[in-house]
């Protein structure tokens, strides 16, 4: 059972057919990473202006509430319950919207919450408009977690897609760094998988 | 794409920053080995947000 707040939303938005993902550092275990977080941020794919009017209602009637006048080409909105708050995001990032192939790829997490990929996942973090250290220490995690299962080709894709390439190109030199000094067998792979992922 | 030019911050990644990344995968690693699945732990997460709100 998750908690009350989070659940409801969840309802709502399956109830209206709309698709509901969990990002930010909330979604990290999906990607075998933790850390704290104080952030609920889940993101939803709305449809039309009415769409994003029911869900705001349909979350009124539960008792939870927005003071924002959301519109459908608005980035986010805050949600208030009785003792939490949560930030509804339109699009996975600031910097980009949904695609069909994004939606596509959203993995099952457990019970009925939901995560985006793990390439999209690492998209998100690295190109928001306010990137901070810590999503460059997300990134490395995710990518030492996750190096035999990412998708390295969709995910070379996304970097031409998004013009972000030669900002991962500085994350993963940073592994170099490693494999010089360690001769870590992880690096070295990582950096392997990258360059045959051109 | 509809993508925003944004002013983002550089990147600059130490040694350290890679050792720091490593050693907390590993973390995660034992907690999975100790039992815990990746669903405690965001539901321990979550627990963590409502109790600092």
């Amino acid at each position: 059972m998750i908690s009350n707040f989070l659940q409801i939303i969840l309802d709502v938005a399956s109830n209206l057919k709309i698709t509901t993902v969990i990002i930010g550092g909330l979604a990290l275990p999906a990607y075998n990473v933790a850390r704290t977080t104080l952030d609920i941020d889940i993101c939803i794919k709305i449809k039309s202006q009415k769409q994003l009017n029911l869900f705001i209602e349909a979350l009124k009637e539960k008792e939870i509430n927005t003071n924002q006048h959301p519109k459908i080409d608005h980035d986010l909105f805050t949600v208030f319950g009785k003792r939490s708050e949560a930030e509804i995001w339109l699009k996975p990032c600031d910097a980009f919207q949904w695609d069909e192939q994004m939606v596509e790829k959203i993995q099952l997490f457990f019970g009925d919450v939901y995560v985006i990929a793990v390439e999209d996942y690492i998209l998100t973090k690295l190109a928001r408009s306010d990137r901070s250290s810590i999503d460059i220490d997300d990134i490395l995690k995710i990518i030492i977690a996750n190096k035999d299962t990412l998708d390295w080709k969709y995910f070379h894709f996304r970097l031409n897609w998004a013009d972000l390439k030669s900002d991962f190109i500085k994350i993963i030199k940073a592994f170099e760094l490693d494999f010089n000094n360690n001769i870590r067998n992880i690096s070295s792979d990582i950096l392997d998988k990258f360059k045959n992922s051109f | 794409m509809n993508q925003k030019k944004a002013k983002r911050a550089p990147i600059h990644i130490t040694l350290a920053d890679i050792e720091r990344a490593y050693k907390k995968v590993d973390e995660f690693q034992r907690l999975i080995e100790r039992g815990k699945t990746p669903e405690q732990i965001f539901k321990d997460m979550l627990r963590l947000i409502e109790i600092d709100k």
